[in-house]
């Protein structure tokens, strides 16, 4: 069992912190509106008869987050090949067989080939 | 001793090197594709225009920030920064000087995948909070897309690691120092090289910001900041792809030893990285130059059917020729 380098946590906290800190002190180069009016209308790309805008396709998201779910379940799986036998490996084709077949199936079905 | 590990972090070879690298690969690459075409690219902001990315950063950060009227506010103003940490956070775990990376841990190659998914989750959101016609589109195709590329990309990055027995960047360098693993496992780079192209969202798989079908994309409502940090995003991206393809295919900074003095050798290590990172990021510049873009159906096809196949038939010839 290692010890665990505490920057392995503080580093990335410490990414995103310098980070928005940046993203903040850079803003004030700019100026900032918001507001109602046709400078506010999402932009047209100069055409007068654009289309509406797309309809939430709630199907497309239930097949991404289930597509997350099942990739975190196989890089889980994953975090076994140190494993000095094979059968966790195995296990992990088993989980990314799963993979593809699950998300597959919701492509074929429900998923985002239907757009 | 704090202070040595928060300036690697945030200064050398962290956060403001890579960011640095970023603006330079988006020169070359701007460069790169107009030598291809015939035109001469980038000019006039420093020596051969070189300094033209940085300038183009500071002018949107000086334009006006329009917020549209239908907006996710949160996610408007959080959501750049969160999506520039992906890959910011992403480079500290790529070994620069020397063998070992900045920060490391044994599973920190399956957290750098967690942090390639984030990223395009992020886009994904910040292209439905913008709550524009256009980035609605450009959603639905960038989801469609990730679930095609996302697949192989992981096979691709844990055909190493199956290699080196290791989950750890850091180990899978330091496991080739015998022979790179772009010698064993020639068509896990290739997928990798194709799934960082869709990724990327470069050619030929540029279809949730295709210019000439849906305007900027995912992007179209961003303006001044947000638009050159999501940018620059773009760019840090690119240099961290890269650079995991250098560390899990060809050594990271592994090469002849040639001094006794570590300090030295290690200096000699960055250049090997270096120079390894611009050949990668010179594939990438010259293919996205070459191919034209494809249709959704088209990419999510290529990679079901031929990538992901590709990918698993890497895996296969690992698990039988070289499983010790």
């Amino acid at each position: 069992m290692t010890t665990l380098d505490p920057f392995v946590i503080a580093g990335p906290i410490l990414v995103v912190v310098a980070d928005i800190i940046v993203y903040v002190a850079v803003g004030k180069l700019g100026t900032k509106s918001s507001g109602k009016g046709g400078k506010y209308q999402p932009f047209t790309g100069g055409e007068e008869q654009i289309p509406a805008r797309g309809t939430y396709e709630s199907e497309l998201f239930v097949f991404a987050a289930l597509f997350m779910v099942v990739e975190a379940f196989a890089l889980i799986l994953a975090g076994s090949f140190a494993s000095p036998t094979n059968l966790y490996p195995l296990l992990f084709l088993g989980g990314g067989g799963g993979v593809i077949l699950v998300v597959t199936w919701w492509l074929l079905n429900v998923g985002g080939m239907r757009q | 001793m704090i202070a040595v590990e928060v300036a690697e972090i945030l200064l050398f070879p962290g956060l403001t090197f890579f960011v640095w690298i970023a603006f330079l690969f988006d020169w070359l690459d701007r460069k790169t594709s107009a030598r291809m075409q015939e035109r001469v690219g980038p000019l006039v902001a420093g020596p051969w225009g070189i300094l033209q990315p940085v300038a183009d950063f500071f002018k949107l950060t000086s334009k006006e920030e329009i917020v549209p009227e239908f907006a996710d506010r949160f996610i408007f103003f959080l959501g750049p920064p969160l999506f520039f940490a992906a890959p910011a956070i992403g480079i500290m775990f790529i070994p620069v000087v020397g063998t070992a990376a900045i920060v490391s841990n044994q599973y920190d190659l399956l957290f750098v995948l967690f942090i390639i998914a984030f990223s395009a989750l992020m886009a994904a959101f910040l292209g439905y909070a913008a709550a524009g016609r256009w980035s609605t589109i450009a959603m639905g195709r960038l989801i469609a897309q990730y679930t095609g590329y996302e697949i192989p990309l992981i096979i691709a990055l844990i055909t190493p690691a199956i290699l080196a027995h290791s989950l750890s960047i850091t180990g899978i360098v330091a496991a080739q120092r015998g022979i790179w693993y772009i010698v064993l496992a020639p068509l896990s780079f290739i997928v990798f090289i194709i799934s960082a192209l869709a990724e990327l969202e470069k050619p030929p798989f540029d279809i949730p910001s295709a210019k000439t079908e849906i305007v900027g994309g995912w992007m179209t409502e961003f303006s001044g900041r947000p638009l050159a940090y999501i940018k620059l995003t773009k760019n840090l991206s690119y240099a961290f792809l890269s650079a995991l393809a250098v560390s899990l295919f060809l050594g990271g900074t592994l090469g002849p030893v040639l001094f006794a003095d570590p300090t030295l050798q290690a200096g000699l290590d960055f250049i090997y990285f270096a120079v390894k990172l611009l050949a990668v990021g010179f594939i990438i510049f010259v293919v996205r130059t070459a191919l034209a873009r494809v249709r959704i159906d088209q990419a999510v096809r290529l990679f079901w059917m031929v990538v992901t196949p590709l990918s698993l038939v890497q895996l296969a010839i690992i698990m039988v020729l070289w499983w010790k």
